[in-house]
């Protein structure tokens, strides 16, 4: 293994994918760090422009968008308390504190080195991990995937969101219009109400650029009248206030460690993404804490477990996508779309058939993080200078972006179409408090339980009990009912401290 | 009075061919479009691509490929058969987009809505199992399809796949229970994890595994070269043709000028060396052939398929 990681980094270090790397970077770190717009957008509208690079290029580009996207939305928060994603919302909590007491300097170097922690450690687990894990989910067949799945959208329903009721709700309109289009099983239509564009189900590319990104646009519109807030770095007189010391930062370290723990074992689980990671290591660090008073007033610990547990979950959420080609998230699922377009399939099985492919992207994730330190310490001010600028230049341009990226997905002028229904529809979730993450989710992980669902049965036949005999089914079972018990619990508790809910 | 009239008829029909000939003798004079019914990548996008490239310096126009993916095909078939007739929007189908599904939804199109002009590439169709597999030839699968209920990967109950599938079945007096996956290839990860006993699969699907020692193809369509020692379905007296294609359509009522060039170009590269590469490249056999006799061949799949589809729907 070792000597495909050594040729993945002789494939990686060349001129292609080191521009594609660069180039991610500076675009993740900028979408990001504007508000309003995230690192999935970003990667949703440049995906299209990746198909006509080499594999190894395009995906690595991709990727490097993906980390740098979340990094950056961290400088937006930190400064004028406006997070980009929701996975920066913690961020903003301490990292705007320390601004206001004149530590901008402080907050936006603890947040990026301990992204760039979080981002190697869990990019190590899953260089080492992922090959033999594939391994064993060679094991894993439709059955087992299907208690997978079952598992996944427990966790969603049970984790998403601030309203059970209303996370339910999306997921299921997500799994309703991933009905939508011919049955791979049966090759019956279903809900095409007789136009044959819609056999082949709603084109996924643009749907999520309507559902993300264009509500964002209309909001930007309605809330034109709101003061634009100018971005800079405040200086302190007092130089220890602008950067982290070695002993600050060692002094975290063990936080750092943890909450890039829990940020990679939530990443490995379809249905959570990096806010419920961010969310529950910042818990964890604040519970274990000697100076839980600080959190929320500017800790530099909080920025770090948060910062740290976010970026880890762009890692780790690589592994069951890879490994059992179930796409874990939205991100998941876009970058998924990247590898089928550049003709690798996800699965046990692309560690055999693209070895050399793979380890170069992985080699590619690790020096992103390079690049990513390297690039965000040199360039605060310029990325913060680009992200203040006035909405009415920004907005418009994400607007030709988002259409010019749907339409040369597919090369389809219904495509455009969808764009502009699930822009509808997608601001419309927002007015009913409806969770446009979660509708992703349930539309992504439906096609998969429907698929192994149906094989599963058609191996059973008669025979039910075999659905049960396999030990990982169980398993998942397990975890199924742990999830809920401890979600119960855990709303309980809420219920009779409501002062904290948001942690 | 009459005799003018025939004259100028005579002079009409004169003039009419001398243009229509005329306007033909410059085909191709503008950018050709070929539509490929499904997304950029695919086994249809490549064989297209290659095609493209190569008759694009013998003809001197570009000749641009362009996907319209969607309806598992039906979306870009329609597109193609609603054109223009000028030969300027050509389609590349295969068994699944022209003879399956016609017959098994309800399509805007049918076979008769175009004109064949050239047949590219064929992938044949094999029965695989995996390496540990207790069945190391299809006699010792027959008997054993035969005293157990084998599961069998395809794509899709009304699929090429699982037509042929059954067609080879029923000679061969075995049943099998479908487990459908989304593609050939996606098959192939439950044949090696041992979930499902055997597979319909194409080279380009399971030539990797097979070369890996991960999987063993009992019986294909063809031989060929890069599976040595793997029987033909005629070896086991089993009739028909059971492969994959692609192919170049035109609307119908295209002028035979058209065909005629497109033909010719393909017949000349067709022969290239590098053409031929980068079709065994991604697993294809090139199977060139144009004229009555390959639609007659495709007519009787076609029927095949009907009578199929008309066993499904009662």
């Amino acid at each position: 293994m070792f000597d495909n990681i050594i040729s993945g980094f002789g494939a990686i270090l060349s001129v292609g994918p080191i521009l594609g790397i660069i180039a991610g970077v500076i675009i993740g770190i900028i979408f990001g760090a504007i508000p309003g717009i995230s690192g999935i957008m970003a990667i949703a509208i440049i995906l299209p422009l990746t198909f006509y690079v080499d594999p190894i290029i395009g995906i690595t580009m991709l990727l490097a968008v993906y980390k740098a996207g979340i990094y950056g939305g961290s400088i937006s928060a930190i400064l004028i308390n406006t997070p980009g994603a929701a996975a920066s919302f913690l961020t903003a909590v301490d990292g705007n504190a320390l601004t206001k007491a004149g530590k901008a300097g402080k907050a936006l170097d603890i947040s990026l080195f301990s992204s760039v922690s979080g981002e190697m450690l869990a990019t190590l687990v899953l260089i080492l991990v992922a090959a033999p894990i594939s391994a064993i989910s060679l094991q894993a067949g439709p059955i087992e995937k299907v208690f997978l799945l079952l598992f996944a959208f427990t966790v969603i329903g049970t984790l998403a969101g601030e309203s059970i009721p209303r996370g339910l709700l999306s997921c299921c309109l997500g799994m309703l219009f991933a009905m939508v289009g011919m049955s791979t099983i049966t090759g019956a239509s279903r809900f095409t109400f007789g136009y044959t564009e819609l056999m082949a189900g709603f084109t996924f590319t643009p749907m999520l650029i309507g559902i993300l990104v264009m509500p964002e646009v209309i909001n930007v519109i309605r809330r034109r009248r709101v003061p634009h807030h100018e971005m800079m770095i405040t200086h302190s007189p007092d130089p220890a206030d602008n950067r982290i010391s070695f002993k600050e930062f060692r002094s975290v370290f063990r936080t750092i460690l943890k909450s890039s723990g829990i940020g990679t074992f939530i990443g490995a689980l379809p249905g959570l993404g990096s806010s419920t990671a961010a969310f529950i290591a910042y818990g964890e660090a604040k519970r274990t804490s000697k100076k839980p008073e600080e959190y929320g007033k500017g800790s530099v610990e909080g920025i770090a477990a948060a910062e740290s547990a976010n970026n880890a979950v762009c890692g780790s959420s690589m592994i069951p996508m890879l490994t059992l080609s179930i796409p874990g998230d939205d991100v998941a699922a876009l970058l998924m779309g990247a590898f089928l377009i550049h003709g690798l399939t996800p699965g046990p099985l692309i560690f055999f058939e693209h070895t050399e492919t793979i380890y170069a992207i992985f080699a590619g994730f690790l020096i992103t993080d390079l690049f990513l330190l390297g690039i965000a310490k040199s360039g605060f001010r310029f990325f913060v200078k680009i992200a203040s600028l006035r909405r009415y230049y920004i907005f418009p341009c994400v607007t030709v972006f988002a259409f010019t990226g749907a339409f040369t997905a597919g090369q389809n002028m219904n495509d455009i179409l969808i764009l502009i229904a699930f822009t509808i529809m997608g601001y419309s979730m927002r007015v009913f408090g409806l969770n446009p993450a979660v509708f992703i989710i349930g539309f992504i992980l439906t096609p998969f339980l429907e698929q192994n669902l149906d094989q599963a049965l058609a191996i059973v036949g008669t025979d039910y009990h075999l659905f049960f005999a396999s030990p990982f089914s169980w398993v998942f079972i397990a975890l199924s009912a742990f999830f809920v018990y401890s979600s119960i619990r855990m709303r309980n508790k809420a219920a009779r401290t409501p002062q904290e809910k948001a942690v | 009075m009459k005799n003018t009239k025939k004259t100028l008829l005579a002079l009409a029909g004169a003039l009419a061919v001398s243009f229509s000939a005329g306007a033909m003798a410059e085909y191709p004079e503008k950018p050709i479009n070929v539509i490929v019914p499904y997304g950029a990548g695919g086994d249809s996008d490549l064989t297209t691509r290659i095609w493209a490239d190569a008759v694009e310096k013998e003809l001197g126009v570009p000749v641009v490929v362009i996907n319209k993916a969607g309806g598992g095909g039906v979306v870009g078939t329609s597109f193609v058969a609603n054109s223009k007739n000028d030969g300027y929007t050509l389609i590349n189908a295969g068994l699944g987009n022209m003879l399956v599904t016609p017959n098994f939804s309800k399509t805007p199109y049918d076979f008769g809505s175009f004109e064949p002009v050239v047949k590219m590439t064929a992938v044949p169709l094999a029965v695989v199992v995996a390496e540990d597999s207790p069945y190391t030839n299809f006699d010792e699968f027959v008997a054993g399809a035969k005293a157990n209920k084998l599961t069998q990967g395809s794509w899709g109950a009304s699929s090429s796949g699982t037509i042929l599938a059954n067609i080879i079945a029923d000679q061969a007096g075995y049943s099998v229970k479908y487990v459908h996956a989304k593609g050939a290839a996606a098959s192939m990860v439950s044949v090696i994890g041992g979930h499902i006993d055997s597979a319909v699969s194409f080279p380009p699907a399971f030539g990797p595994h097979v070369k890996a020692d991960r999987a063993r193809a009992l019986v294909m369509n063809q031989k060929m070269d890069a599976f040595p020692g793997v029987p033909t379905f005629a070896d086991y007296g089993i009739e028909g043709s059971f492969e994959g294609w692609s192919g170049v359509f035109a609307p119908k009522g295209v002028p035979q000028e058209v065909v005629d060039k497109l033909v010719a170009a393909t017949t000349k590269v067709m022969k290239d060396p590098q053409v031929m590469k980068a079709y065994e490249n991604i697993g294809a056999v090139i199977d060139f052939r144009q004229g009555p006799e390959w639609v007659a061949d495709m007519k009787v799949t076609y029927d095949i398929m009907k009578d199929a589809a008309a066993k499904v729907k009662k």
